[in-house]
Parts: structure tokens; C-alpha cells; sequence
């Protein structure tokens, strides 16, 4: 009810500046939903770790008016105000920035607070990304949005210059069995939908968790120890491997490593880096020894 | 009664070799045998792991956690007078996974430290619940659950608090341990069964005094019954077992209130019968269920609560209208 009242006083108070009648374009986010914005917002607030670093790869580190609480990349990024966490962004806060735009993703599934912040007249583009080329088409769209265009096509075409240099030197090589381990207790590994799913695709691997259903499910350990895994991933928070792992192929060659998952879960420029580490890591043959 | 719980017994022991017997992975009976009987040598490394080293400690440890829950539940019962007692109820899973999982955030070697503060945590909440309970008129088993849904109520918060300042990885995995989670550390079955053992013995041998205790404690103190030493020796154990539970499995509702309800319901109030019966129904019980949640939707898992949950929950009803 506080809610739902704060809410009803915010949008009294602000009733007055939400058509700002000239000069908006209509735009069509990524999952489906029409948005009036400006031409090039000026006072942007990222709900997303991913849309922090995208925006700042663009170069609207300047516009940034907003991020949440777990955006740590860039530097800067820091030193920008919170609006909360990505579960609980404060609409207050995002009000009393002058915020022009809020960009949000689905991975932090915020489909009620979209709602909020249409009752305010703070248009929300939401990205979807799915998969590595989901995520260049992400940057590009988001250019678009933000009236830097020119620069998302730099940025994208340098880090599909990237991909494709990886996936060229990777030619017809062996994929290794992988498992990705994201949590340890219970077993919390990938599944078709996840993104890391396709990243392992795209760095030469073959997850052996690739039919399950949905993104992140609980794994049964027998069958990971069945598949026999020839690499293992863990997720940097996790610590070292169960000890029934140890007697996989992965376990006894010494395959099995640390990767940062900020750069696996952000669908952002980054994920080409992980990308990158996971294709050394897979391939080292390829890209030689660490 | 020895009849009973050989029978029970019996069944048990079927249920865990049959539990061995299934999985996500086939393995056929002739390699089991093989495995259990020391020949390992004709059969892959990775049949034998499966085996020897993810279901069969799985399978017992579903037996332990079940019995160390029901057998808590039936002693939270008997001494509250009360049938909503059980160590959820009173917050003591809560208070144990609490421990547990300050354990786990703030110490990084949690193998050791985790079981330890499960115990800790368990036993600080049902002193808390105890003293809270008590009024100047002495305690009242109204003014217990109240004193029990509040500090649950505060652990329970605390354990929100806590999971959302903890980051990533250890995230998932402590909220998947809250809901309860059989698979993990193999290792500390034996600490676990032995605390389990020693706990579920003691309240056994209270089970008369219990009984007597039931139809009223002045009664009981008349009948030349040490009321406060049986009550701190029971309550000690009950907590002591579900301490080593929740360090292992996190907290799985539903058992410990169903379990002694369902035997009590088939065969009468006899703590001599009640205490040991539910040690062997709840063993059972969550065995079925933990075998349902790893191979229904196999290769993923359910949580085991949600299986906890849509057997006992129909079965609870099934029981309460045959004895209405």
C-alpha cells in the first residue's frame, strides 16, 4: 500500500512533464514493446551490469545518470549513483535523477517494474540478448537508441573481428566435452537456453549439459560423472571441485578451471573476452600453453 | 512392538537397495553386485563412482536426515503436548541453517566450520524458544510455539538478510541449501549418522517418561519422573539431531510433522513405539522422496521439499479423515 501510494504521489508530481511533445522517435525494444525516447538521451539509467558496460564501451560513460548496485565494470561505473539492486531498483531514485531513459535486460526480470515506470512516463528499453551474435545485435540496437550509431558499429565489427579470428583459428578441431559448474551444492550447471551454452559452442566446446531444458538447472551428479567431462569450468565464487568430480577426465588431466563469470553472465562487450579465455582454455594447442 | 519395527526395519532396508538400484544413469544389478561384492575391477571407474560415492552415500544420508527430522518432530510433540511442534515450527532448522550458513559466508574453510555452527545455531534457537516460552506461572506449550514462530520469524530474516549481502555463486547455492539438498558432502555421513544415533537413542530412552509426561507434568514429577532433566536431556537431543540434519541436508519441511502424526494415527500414542517407528518411517519416507526428486525429471533434479510436500500432504489428509 506505501508502494502504491508513493507511486500514485510521483506520478502526480511529475504528471506534467510526460509528453514532452516534439522531437520523440518511436522505437521498438527487444521484446516487442513500442518506447517514445529523444533523440539522444542524455540521462540514462542502466538496470544491468551488461548495460553499464555496453554503455560504456559506447562512450556515454557522461549520460550515465544511474546504475545498480552490482555494476563494478568499468571503474567509473562505481562512482555512478545506485538505484538499488537489479531485483529492486528504487523508482524514486530513477524519478528524481531526471532519468530520460532506463535500459533493462531480461535476465534480471523485472516485467512488474517495467509497468511502474510506464505509469510514471519513463520510457524502458528492455534488451534480450541470446547467445554471442545476440549480443553484438544488442550493442548495435542500443546505438541506435542512444543516437550513437556510429560508434556501435565500430565496436561491434571489432569484437566480431574477434569471434571470427577465434572461430578461423579453431578451424576443424576436436570439441571437448565440457561441464560448467556455476554452483557446486546442489549442482547447478547450463542448459540449452543459457548463454554459456552458446559461448562454449562458439569457443570450440560442447557442453555436456546442452540438452537440458531452461537456463540454469539442477544438475544430477551421477550423470555429470556418466558423460565423462574432459573439461570442467568452474564459476570464479565456486570453490575448488566436489570431490566426485576428481575422477573425471577433466579431474585426473588437470583440466579444470577458474573463469570469471562476470564475464560469461554479462551478455556485454565482455563476453568476447570470455569467449577468448574459454577458447585457450579448451584449445591450447591452438592458442599454446598459458 | 518388536514385531512392528522389525517389520518396519525390513522395509527399509528394501527401500535402500532398491534406491541404489535406480538413477539417472542405468546401471544394471549385475554391476551393482559386483561393486557392493569388492569386484570392482570388471566394471568402468565411472560405474563405480556413481555407485560407491554419489548414491549410495546419497541414499543413506536421506535415511538419517529423514529419521534425525521425524524423530525430532515426535520429541518436540511429546514434551510441548502440542501436535504443531517440530523443528521448523520452533525455528530450530532455521536457527541450524543460520549457523550454517553464517559458516559458509564468512569462513572459507565451510567443510569443517558448517556442521559445527549448524549445531550451535540449533541449539542457541531452542534456548532462546525455551526461555521466551517460559512466563512466571512456569512454561505454557501456547506461549512455546508463539516464543518458536518469532525467532523463526527473526532467523528468517536474518537468513533473507544475509543471502542477498552474499554475492554471486555462494548465492545459489545457499538459497538451493535453504530449501533442502541431499546431494552434498559424502564425507560427513558418518560424524552426522553417529550424532543422529546418539540422539535418537537418548530420546528413546526417555520414550516412558515421555509418556507419562503427556497426560501432565505434575503428574509425571508424582509418578517419581525427574521432569527437568528428562525435559533438557530430550530437548538437548532433539535440537542435536536436527543440528546435524540441517548442517548436511538444509532445512526439508514436512517430515518432521507428518511422520509421528501418520504413526501415531496407525498405532497409538506409545512414545516407545512413536520415537523409534518414526525414526524408521521418516528414514523410508525420505528416502522415496529423495529418489523421486533425482530421477523424475532426470538428468535435472527437484528440490526435495517439493516432493516432501506433495507426498505428505495428501497423505496427512488421507490419515486425519480414516481417524475422524
Amino acid at each position: 500500500v506505501l508502494f502504491a501510494l508513493s507511486v500514485a504521489i510521483v506520478f502526480s508530481a511529475c504528471g506534467s512533464r510526460a509528453p514532452r511533445a516534439s522531437g520523440l522517435r518511436q522505437i521498438t525494444d527487444e521484446i516487442g514493446r513500442a518506447i517514445l525516447v529523444t533523440p539522444e538521451p542524455q540521462r540514462i539509467v542502466s538496470l544491468a551490469p551488461s548495460i553499464t558496460e555496453t554503455l560504456f564501451a559506447l562512450g556515454l560513460g557522461d549520460r550515465i545518470v544511474g546504475v545498480t548496485a552490482y555494476c563494478d565494470y568499468p571503474p567509473e561505473a562505481a562512482a555512478k549513483e545506485q538505484v538499488g539492486d537489479t531485483l529492486r531498483p528504487s523508482i524514486e531514485r530513477i524519478v528524481a535523477l531526471k532519468t530520460d531513459l532506463v535500459i533493462a535486460s531480461t535476465a534480471s526480470q523485472l516485467q512488474q517494474f517495467v509497468h511502474n515506470l510506464d505509469e510514471v512516463a519513463i520510457p524502458v528499453y528492455v534488451s534480450d540478448p541470446r547467445g554471442v551474435d545476440g549480443a553484438l545485435e544488442s550493442i548495435t540496437r542500443i546505438g541506435e537508441l542512444t543516437g550513437t550509431t556510429a560508434r556501435a558499429r565500430e565496436l561491434t565489427t571489432s569484437l566480431r573481428g574477434r569471434v571470427e579470428s577465434v572461430q578461423a583459428r579453431l578451424g576443424g578441431t576436436e570439441r571437448p566435452r565440457v561441464l560448467c559448474i556455476l554452483g557446486s551444492a546442489p549442482l547447478i550447471t547450463i542448459g540449452a537456453r543459457s548463454f554459456i551454452t552458446d559461448l562454449i559452442n562458439q569457443a570450440g566446446g560442447r557442453s555436456i549439459s546442452e540438452d537440458l531444458v531452461g537456463d540454469y538447472p539442477q544438475y544430477s551428479l551421477e550423470t555429470a560423472v556418466a558423460k565423462r567431462p574432459e573439461v570442467i569450468f568452474l564459476e570464479t565464487g565456486e570453490a575448488d571441485l566436489p570431490e566426485r568430480l576428481k575422477r573425471t577426465p577433466a579431474g585426473q588431466f588437470g583440466r579444470v578451471f577458474h573463469i570469471d563469470g562476470n564475464l560469461l553472465l554479462r551478455p556485454g562487450p565482455r563476453i568476447v573476452d570470455g569467449l577468448e579465455q574459454m577458447a585457450r582454455k579448451l584449445h591450447p594447442e591452438v592458442f599454446g600453453v598459458e | 512392538l518388536i514385531v512392528t519395527l522389525s517389520v518396519l526395519l525390513i522395509v527399509v532396508v528394501v527401500l535402500i537397495i532398491l534406491a541404489i538400484a535406480i538413477g539417472s544413469e542405468y546401471v544394471s544389478l549385475d554391476a551393482i553386485v559386483k561393486i557392493i561384492s569388492g569386484r570392482a575391477a570388471e566394471i568402468t571407474p565411472e560405474q563405480r563412482v556413481i555407485i560407491s560415492e554419489i548414491r549410495l552415500p546419497r541414499v543413506l544420508m536421506a535415511v538419517v536426515v529423514g529419521a534425525a527430522l521425524s524423530v525430532a518432530g515426535a520429541a518436540y510433540q511429546a514434551l510441548l503436548r502440542n501436535p504443531l511442534a517440530d523443528p521448523y515450527i520452533l525455528g530450530v532448522s532455521t536457527g541450524g541453517a543460520l549457523g550454517a550458513i553464517a559458516a559458509t559466508v564468512f569462513a572459507e574453510s565451510l567443510q569443517v566450520s558448517r556442521p559445527l555452527a549448524a549445531f550451535v545455531g540449533a541449539t542457541l534457537t531452542i534456548g532462546c524458544v525455551y526461555v521466551l516460552g517460559q512466563s512466571k506461572q512456569g512454561g505454557s506449550t501456547e506461549r512455546l510455539i508463539l516464543a518458536g514462530v518469532i525467532v523463526n520469524a527473526l532467523l528468517s530474516s536474518a537468513v533473507i538478510f544475509m543471502v542477498t549481502t552474499a554475492s554471486g555463486a555462494r548465492q545459489r547455492s545457499v538459497l538451493s541449501w535453504l530449501i533442502g539438498d541431499l546431494s552434498g558432502e559424502a564425507r560427513l555421513l558418518p560424524p552426522v549418522s553417529a550424532f543422529v544415533a546418539a540422539g535418537i537413542l537418548i530420546i528413546c530412552f526417555n520414550a516412558r517418561s515421555l509418556n507419562l509426561m503427556m497426560t501432565g507434568e505434575e503428574e509425571a514429577l508424582a509418578l517419581g519422573v525427574e521432569v527437568p532433566r528428562v525435559k533438557v536431556a530430550v530437548y538437548l537431543a532433539a535440537s542435536l539431531i536436527t543440528g546435524a540434519a540441517v548442517a548436511v541436508s538444509g532445512v526439508i519441511g514436512f517430515v518432521g510433522l507428518i511422520i509421528p502424526h501418520a504413526i501415531r494415527l496407525a498405532g497409538g500414542s506409545d512414545n516407545r513405539l512413536v520415537v523409534p517407528a518414526s525414526a524408521l518411517v521418516g528414514g523410508a519416507f525420505l528416502l522415496v522422496a529423495d529418489s523421486v526428486a533425482r530421477t523424475v525429471v532426470a538428468p535435472r533434479e527437484l528440490h526435495i521439499g517439493v516432493i516432501t510436500a506433495l507426498i505428505g500432504a495428501p497423505a496427512f489428509i488421507y490419515l486425519l479423515r480414516r481417524a475422524s
